[in-house]
């Protein structure tokens, strides 16, 4: 019987520092989005895919942080659920090779790897499916987005063949991006062996005259087993009948890691109850909202949070503990653990950030603890852990 | 004889290092803040040190148990479960301060540097014979501080003032005291504040004397304060045992250099220069008024003035770092560039020139 395995990377401490503040405390994957920790979506979606064997979690985050959530999402999906640290960041496609020989234990077929920070439906069995009418080396989940913050490919039409590659371009290439969904026979092994060996000849050479070593700005950046998917392993493929794309159908799903609002995401919490709640919200069963608070659209309310009379609440993520007073406004923001929002109070981000991804601050964060006094304005603001806003502030990172 | 050192709460002024290490244990001069404070406590007989924490106690307790063994002395910790204020945790540690011998304990604030001349205040103690003593410190400015209005020939404080409006006095609470046990009866375990609760009771007893503080004095709470205290710890350090500092044609003015440091040819190091254990500043380095931490690899041809290097950072060759550029722990700039008082977090790359003051998350 076939085997399939699942790769999901969940990156380190020293990555993923534009979660700041709120990954202080928490590292991103497990930061909780609509009710679960962030990597439980991907993980959820790998659940659904027929003859699956194992699921690995691979990152630098020190295992502790892990141990809790791992054992118990084990037991709770019945299929084990791993967490392997690499010893330093090897990069997208590097850490997959490194620890190839735990992946293939049970001699999977294909190899799922998915990027933990994505946030998607996850057609996984139909992408599998795809893949083995394609039978390339790897298949890439695309999507339309009109944003050049991802990466984005070129791919034939007809045979789905992916063409052409490029990170990040400054003008435009194409309309497709890659979600970060990725599946792979065993010969990525290879391929990604090929890229390492390719960069020690490389360097090798560049001995020979050590001029060239100080002109070329790329030989020195990277170390040989430090491999990135996009970059080293799509753009060399593209072209040569190795590498297929599969279009994500539904339209409206994002991709960055703040757009939190994915409303399919959000509708798998509880939905209405009552005329105080407008669109797709999620609350916790242990939250407390006052009957006169109006609630949403989008709006995930966590563990303990008390929301008092009056309040309104738009776009936002308000996590455990927190507690919200009388007739505040929070709009398009997240507010941290334990925080509190004092009466009358207004935080919020500019309205909803279209395509305006290099907008620094077109969300408001307050960190862990933070407390808002009241009738204080905190607009396009990050603030740090344990600070108390007692006069208001716009645009501004608080230390 | 016993002290508490108030060492409260989250240091947030002095992120991004306190994003890294609890307040106290951020390096001054090479040493952690506290040992400071502590080795002056140790000097004069002090056996025991209660630091009252409400913050990270598991990193402040391993600090502990090093140094513990080193100095000799009895470090504990009184933990505060919700904020006391100025006053309260001296409440919560009264058990430990208390040993029945009646002789009075020193409360110190953890911001302060100062040359803790600690054996002249228990003199003036026992002279004046009242229940407290405090330093007080004389400021340019004293409208930003609570002044101390006394007596000048006596000591005897008549009362404080917070802040005032026209000028009462130029002399402000130095944040050291030295109080009798009774104390301990005026505060009660709840947020309270000894400078507008407790002294002033014992002020207006006419039983609470201030010293002025000899020397120098700073609150290094915040980066722009923590340079200008280096400063001023220097100048006192040449005074008292130039030993420590470096000489030599590498060296202008007072420059105090880790003997496991390393640095290159051609370098011009000071006015007002700390490098931590471990660093490495490579030739042709240039560094005035700065804090370089442990581990820190400064590389060739690189300027930096008015600023502090976090832990593990590098820097790299023909950068430029100037006006209160302070680098989080394991930050690392690449060759070229400027920062213009960049305030970058712990664990971060910086590649593009930062030009004007930012903080870099």
């Amino acid at each position: 019987m076939e085997k399939v395995v699942a790769v999901i990377m969940v990156g380190g401490p020293t990555k993923g520092t534009r979660f700041r503040p709120l990954s202080f405390n928490t590292p991103k994957p497990l930061f909780p989005l609509a009710g679960q920790p962030m990597v439980h979506h991907p993980i959820s979606a790998c659940k659904r895919i027929p003859n699956l064997a194992q699921i690995f979690l691979i990152g630098f985050y020190e295992e502790r942080e892990f141990t809790l959530y791992v054992s118990s999402i084990s037991n709770e999906l019945k299929i084990p659920v791993r967490y392997l640290k690499e010893d330093k960041p090897h990069g997208s496609a590097g850490g997959l090779y490194y620890f190839r020989n735990i992946i293939m234990e049970d001699n999977p077929s294909h190899i799922f790897l998915l990027n933990c920070d994505v946030c998607c439906s996850f057609p996984l069995t139909d992408m599998l499916e795809a893949h083995k009418r394609y039978s390339g080396m790897g298949t890439v989940l695309v999507s339309a987005e009109s944003a050049n913050q991802f990466g984005e490919l070129v791919a034939d039409p007809i045979t789905k063949e992916l063409l052409h590659y490029t990170e990040k371009p400054e003008t435009f290439v194409s309309d497709l991006i890659n979600c970060g969904v990725y599946v792979f026979t065993p010969d990525i092994f290879t391929a990604i062996q090929e890229v390492s060996t390719h960069r020690e000849d490389q360097a090798n050479l560049r001995h020979l005259s050590s001029f060239e070593t100080l002109q070329s700005p790329t030989s020195r950046a990277l170390p040989q087993d430090f491999v990135r998917l996009d970059q080293d392993i799509l753009s060399p493929f593209a072209g040569k009948k190795q590498l297929y794309t599969m279009s994500l159908k539904c339209s409206g799903l994002y991709l960055a890691q703040f757009r939190y609002t994915s409303p399919d995401l959000l509708a798998g919490g509880d939905g209405t109850k009552s005329a105080s709640f407008v669109g797709d919200v999620y609350v916790h069963p242990s939250a407390k909202v006052h009957p006169t608070a109006k609630i949403g659209p989008n709006v995930s309310i966590s563990a303990n949070v008390r929301i008092g009379a009056g309040v309104r609440l738009i776009g936002c993520i308000i996590l455990d503990d927190v507690e919200v007073q009388e007739n505040a406004v929070v709009i398009n923001s997240i507010v941290g653990w334990k925080s509190s929002i004092g009466k009358w109070s207004r935080v919020q981000a500019s309205s909803d950030a279209d395509g305006d991804y290099n907008a620094k601050l077109g969300i408001t964060i307050l960190g862990e603890a933070v407390i808002v006094e009241d009738e204080v304005v905190v607009i396009n603001s990050i603030v740090l852990p344990n600070k108390t806003l007692n006069v208001s502030v716009q645009d501004e990172i608080i230390l | 004889m016993k002290a508490l050192i108030l060492v409260g709460g989250f240091g947030t002024r002095l992120r991004p290092l306190t994003l890294s290490v609890p307040k106290p244990l951020v390096d001054f001069a090479n040493k952690p803040m506290i040992l400071h404070q502590i080795e002056a406590l140790r000097a004069i007989g002090v056996t025991e040190v209660v630091l009252a924490i409400n913050y990270q106690p598991e990193v402040m307790l391993n600090f502990l148990q090093e140094f513990e063994k080193k100095l000799g002395i009895k470090i504990t910790c009184s933990q505060e479960t919700e904020p006391l204020g100025t006053a309260g945790p001296i409440a919560l540690a009264r058990d430990k301060l208390i040993d029945g011998s009646g002789e009075p304990f020193f409360v110190l604030n953890s911001d302060v540097i100062s040359e803790y001349p600690l054996k002249e205040m228990v003199n003036f103690h026992k002279c004046h014979g009242g229940e407290a003593s405090i330093m007080v410190t004389k400021v340019d400015e004293p409208s930003k501080y609570g002044v101390v209005v006394m007596e000048e020939t006596t000591g005897k404080v008549e009362k404080f003032v917070e802040k005032p409006q026209i000028f009462v006095g130029n002399k402000i609470n130095a944040g050291i005291y030295l109080l009798n046990p009774s104390v301990l009866n005026r505060i009660e375990l709840r947020p309270t504040s000894i400078e507008k609760e407790v002294f002033p009771k014992i002020a207006a007893e006419n039983k609470l004397y201030a010293m002025v503080l000899p020397g120098f004095w700073m609150d290094i709470g915040q980066p722009k304060d923590y340079i200008t205290g280096l400063r001023m710890y220097l100048e006192s350090l040449r005074k008292k045992s130039s030993a420590k500092l470096s000489t030599g044609s590498h060296f202008v003015g007072n420059v105090l250099v880790d003997e496991t440091a390393v640095i290159g040819d051609g370098c011009l190091i000071g006015p007002d220069v700390a490098i931590g254990p471990g660093c490495i500043i490579e030739s042709g380095v240039r560094l005035s008024r700065c804090t370089i931490m442990r581990g820190v690899r400064i590389k060739k041809h690189t300027c930096v003035s008015n600023s502090i290097i976090g832990w593990h950072s590098t820097v790299g060759k023909w950068a430029r770092l100037e006006n209160m550029t302070i680098l989080g722990e394991d930050v690392h700039l690449g060759d070229e560039v400027y920062s213009n008082g960049g305030v970058v977090l712990p664990h971060k790359e910086i590649k593009s020139s930062i030009l004007k003051p930012e903080i870099v998350m």
